[in-house]
């Protein structure tokens, strides 16, 4: 169908409405053998029977045979249809591999992210439930024995610190931990609860000693960054939250401890402390 | 192509060779033979491709409506799930606690069969898009990070905080609420979206949350009464 209809006019806009690339080639090779090569092929013709001789009758069928010498219309159509066609595909199977491209190669492509699953696979490969104090060996801790409560990561955004045992199950669950130095300035921290209020396995809270502005914590991943604005924020948080979970995405937020302070709460003592 | 095929047998012929000529004609059908198979392998692998990736092309993707319903739905969802445990731990009517826990098991669910869309249409649970985005005007019913009929952080620590009647009574109020955000949701999906799955699942959604709202309202009156 493409080919055989003439109509290079009326085919023109169709193949244009379909973007690519080959429709910035397409009008200028479907140019050609309309115009450009009937006027060229004309001279020629017109040459070769006037250098053959005492033909005068012949001129007029000149044109047919040069006109027969190649279709360019037909090619360029081809080609144009072939490059279409190979850059859909292209297209197509590049977007496929890019999609399928697993959450933990994406996480390593972020800009100084450490990744402590592949630095301390011990210390990630799940927690004990521990009552009391716990010391971490990383800060803002990431992975490792935890109180038997979480911490309420339903988009909680706590004014003052909250205890590393808790936020650590937090984490367990799926949830990426946004810590800020305190005395980070009330805009930046207005920026930072912006991305956490109202949403599930997400919470923020002030954290005393960080050696950088923000930390960003996931089950195994810490991202340092000194300013709310940076993009790798929503990275970490697109690339971790929920996929980081080594317990699946249906892990609970809710039912969790409210209440800021450092000191862990018992299991059987957290109610009443809550208010 | 068969143009410069034909001017090479011809002089060929013109050879006056014995076995030339066979040989020419021979060559010029393991040629053929071998366009042929060749148009027949293309042909294959453009289709196999072509049946490979089409799922993938056609499957929804980050912006479509329906990941972004998945993922909103899910943080909605996730919301009641806690609204439920709480009334299910501490209600004091024995209905208010079965509603609770009825809620909160059957959304649970809800939210697993969403989370398994958003993986096998290889996308992750976090959109790039702020919440409501994909539903028409979705953006100005959010307030502060909240979906429709989404409780406050305020409003669940107050929910956290009630005893007895009181907190009857509170969850029956916000859980009415919650259900009327969520079909308001709902309908969005149904609306923009003919991903079977989806609907159909969207459907069911609205069918539970209708017949919870029925028995809700029942029960509020009840308690109020």
């Amino acid at each position: 169908m493409s080919i055989s209809t003439p109509g290079g006019d009326q085919r023109r806009p169709s193949v244009v409405s379909t973007g690519k690339k080959p429709a910035a080639d397409r009008p200028a090779a479907g140019g050609k053998p309309g115009t450009g090569k009937a006027g060229s092929g004309r001279p020629a013709g017109a040459a070769r029977p006037a250098a053959g001789g005492g033909k005068g009758p012949r001129k007029p069928l000149a044109p047919v045979k040069v006109s027969q010498g190649r279709a360019w219309g037909p090619i360029a159509l081809f080609v144009a249809v072939g490059v279409l066609a190979a850059g859909i595909i292209g297209y197509g199977a590049w977007a496929a591999f890019q999609g399928s491209k697993p959450w933990e190669e994406r996480a390593s492509g972020i800009d100084g992210i450490v990744n402590y699953r592949k630095t301390e696979p011990k210390m990630v490969e799940g927690g004990n439930h521990v009552s009391g104090s716990i010391n971490y060996p990383v800060k803002p801790p990431v992975a490792g024995p935890h109180n038997a409560a979480w911490q309420n990561c339903m988009g909680d955004v706590y004014d003052a610190p909250i205890a590393n045992e808790h936020a650590v199950h937090s984490l367990e669950h799926g949830t990426v931990w946004i810590t800020y130095r305190p005395g980070l300035p009330a805009d930046q921290v207005a920026k930072l609860t912006e991305k956490v209020q109202g949403k599930e396995k997400m919470m923020l809270s002030p954290f005393e000693g960080l050696d950088k502005a923000i930390s960003l914590q996931a089950w195994g991943f810490q991202l340092k960054v000194d300013n709310a604005d940076d993009s790798r924020i929503d990275e970490f948080i697109r690339t971790l939250r929920v996929n980081a979970s080594i317990e699946g995405p249906n892990a609970n937020c809710e039912q969790g401890i409210t209440a800021t302070g450092t000191t862990p709460r018992n299991l059987g003592e957290q109610m009443p402390a809550q208010q | 192509m068969t143009a410069p095929a034909t001017a090479e047998t011809e002089r060929t012929t013109d050879t006056p060779t014995v076995d030339g000529d066979g040989r020419g004609a021979g060559g010029r059908r393991r040629f053929g033979v071998l366009v042929l198979a060749l148009a027949v392998v293309v042909g294959l692998l453009l289709g196999y491709a072509g049946g490979l990736l089409t799922p993938r092309l056609t499957r929804p993707g980050d912006a479509s409506v329906e990941a972004g319903f998945a993922r909103d739905m899910s943080t909605h969802h996730a919301q009641a799930v806690g609204m439920g445990l709480i009334a299910f731990q501490r209600a004091t009517d024995p209905e208010v606690r079965q509603i609770g826990v009825d809620i909160a098991t059957g959304q649970q669910g809800e939210m697993g069969t969403m989370q398994t869309w958003l993986r096998s249409w290889g996308l992750d649970p976090t959109g790039s898009q702020p919440p409501m985005a994909w539903m028409p005007d979705g953006d100005g019913l959010v307030r502060n990070g909240l979906m429709p009929g989404m409780a406050s952080p305020e409003e669940m620590a107050k929910l956290r905080a009630t005893q007895g009647r009181e907190l009857d009574i509170l969850f029956l109020e916000m859980m009415i609420r919650h259900h009327l955000g969520g079909i308001h949701m709902i309908d969005g999906v149904l609306a923009a979206s003919a991903e079977p799955d989806v609907v159909r699942t969207a459907q069911t959604m609205k069918n539970t949350q209708r017949t919870d709202l029925t028995n809700l309202q029942a029960a509020l009156k009840r308690l109020r009464g």
